[in-house]
């Protein structure tokens, strides 16, 4: 595990040095994330202060909704963002190379790349979250504790999908277009589950994992979330994850080394 | 005129052969798509009416301004930024055509693939969601539509030839097309219809050559300006494609003379 985590600060610090080589890429990322987030906020902030409310949340828990899910998004994307570079990998036969070092093709094709300007945002996001749950107010320690357990949940099950993607990559060298239907698939979760008709809404919360990543850690929170919630929440993560990882290793025992 | 249409033409084969990197794109148009249907529907009941539209003046706001997205934002100029780093326009440069008139057939090009694709998306969800839409019916109207949306795609057009000629003096030209696309979002209206902003921003923002490509063509279409704003806008419009045009050959010309051929 030490090894790991070593492993992974340095490499996390190489692509930082490289990303920081470009520093007018970097605040051109940096101010047109910023700008996305702020052009949303103001055209939710516009049309529920206007109707009062939005499927039944106010318009501070409906942008709790809104932080949530771009918590998770800037989360997801600095710790697995090697992903978006997987498919080079394989179609020039540098995963090979990754195959005979002393260390998992999994964690290297996960975590090896992991992007310094992707939490950039992250650290004003968060003390906008804090203002949002001020503002919101009766908010309990134990709602907050399973607010951060439910995000630790759903970045579990982010996970799970990029090692699907991954695997996806190794056998039939697939992977920008998948992540992309993955990221536009959460994106659904920048606003209130409830929001969506049936079936769309169910498909959300019993198919797809976008209820249980953004729409059960504000619920919880507003400690208006079931146990029996919670409880598919860490259950669907689980067999996720399970599923994963099995495909993974289904999908290494394809591999042909075809592009060395 | 055959030259420029054979390069429209290869345009669209070129996305045809990319299918599932084209099909993808639209899929993540359409999920965008149905959030804002969604939410739109949600926030404005049937017989209501919220900032002066009503529901079916609203729905076909937002898929309106999708089927438009593929008829004016469709563009291939961000492969002018690349040629010129790559060194790729020197030969471009000994071709016997013009470089506008290429840039903007391979536009159309992949306007024509945008929109096909796009029409059938919009059938596919009127289909299941039996959307309630409103249809402009008068003929002038929808000829000046027409008109709004041509001006719209020729002032894109050089917006994006623009963004692509800074890789005269920059490899990095990802970032301005990124926080482009980001302001084009809001202010031209992709996300909601501008008027239900406050007038003073409004107002500052109609004086913006963003509104003319999404915003102001569907306002026509439902018919929702009085004549003398339609001709106004249009001629807004029009005087920011000649300044545009202006600006684009001022720095295609600058930039020529910076060009170095690196790459070849």
């Amino acid at each position: 595990m030490k090894k790991y985590i070593s492993l992974w600060l340095t490499m996390t610090s190489r692509i930082t040095q490289i990303a920081f080589a470009s520093r007018f890429g970097v605040v051109f990322f940096t101010l047109g994330k910023v700008i996305r987030f702020l052009f949303f906020l103001i055209f939710l902030v516009l049309i529920v202060s206007k109707t009062k409310s939005l499927a039944g949340y106010t318009l501070w828990q409906v942008i709790l909704f809104f932080v949530t899910f771009n918590i998770i998004d800037i989360v997801t994307q600095f710790f697995l963002r090697e992903v978006y570079r997987f498919r080079s990998y394989i179609v020039s036969g540098s995963f090979d190379y990754m195959l005979t070092k002393p260390l998992s093709p999994l964690f290297r094709s996960l975590f090896g790349g992991s992007d310094i300007l992707d939490l950039i945002t992250l650290v004003p996001l968060l003390g906008f979250l804090f203002y949002v749950l001020n503002q919101i107010g009766g908010i309990t320690i134990a709602g907050v504790v399973l607010y951060v357990l439910l995000l630790i949940n759903a970045f579990v099950i982010a996970l799970a999908f990029h090692i699907f993607v991954l695997g996806l990559g190794v056998i039939i060298t697939e992977v920008d277009n998948a992540i992309w239907i993955y990221r536009e698939m959460t994106a659904l979760g920048r606003v209130p589950i409830a929001v969506y008709r049936e079936p769309i809404s169910w498909i959300l919360t019993f198919i797809l994992p976008v209820a249980a990543m953004i729409t059960f850690p504000v619920q919880a929170v507003l400690g208006i979330l079931s146990w029996t919630g919670v409880l598919l929440a860490f259950v669907f993560s689980g067999i996720f994850l399970l599923a994963s990882l099995r495909f993974w290793r289904y999908a290494l025992r394809q591999y042909s080394s075809a592009s060395s | 005129m055959k030259l420029y249409w054979q390069i429209a033409k290869n345009t669209w084969d070129q996305a045809v052969a990319y299918r599932a990197s084209f099909v993808i794109y639209r899929l993540r148009n359409i999920l965008w798509v149905l959030t804002l249907y969604f939410l739109w529907i949600v926030v404005l009941p049937e017989n209501t009416t919220l900032f002066g539209y009503n529901r079916a003046q609203i729905i076909t706001y937002v898929l309106g301004t999708s089927l438009l997205s593929s008829v004016v934002l469709a563009t291939r100029s961000q492969d002018i930024a690349s040629d010129i780093n790559e060194g790729n326009l020197s030969n471009f440069l000994l071709r016997p055509m013009g470089f506008f008139r290429y840039h903007f057939a391979r536009d159309l090009g992949d306007k024509a693939m945008n929109i096909s694709f796009a029409v059938v998306e919009i059938a596919v969800l009127f289909f299941f969601l039996r959307p309630p839409l409103f249809l402009q019916t008068n003929l002038f109207i929808l000829f000046l539509t027409l008109l709004a949306i041509a001006v719209g795609v020729v002032l894109f057009f050089f917006f994006g030839v623009l963004l692509g000629l800074i890789g005269f003096w920059s490899n990095e030209t990802w970032g301005p097309r990124f926080i482009f696309y980001q302001l084009l979002t809001f202010f031209a209206g992709n996300l909601f219809p501008l008027d239900i902003l406050p007038k003073q921003v409004f107002r500052f923002i109609e004086l913006l050559p963003f509104p003319y490509l999404l915003y102001f063509p569907m306002k026509v279409y439902l018919g929702q300006l009085a004549p003398l704003a339609v001709y106004k806008g249009i001629s807004i419009a029009v005087v920011w494609v000649f300044l545009m045009y202006g600006i684009t050959r001022f720095v295609w010309l600058k930039g020529l003379r910076v060009y170095t051929a690196q790459g070849r």
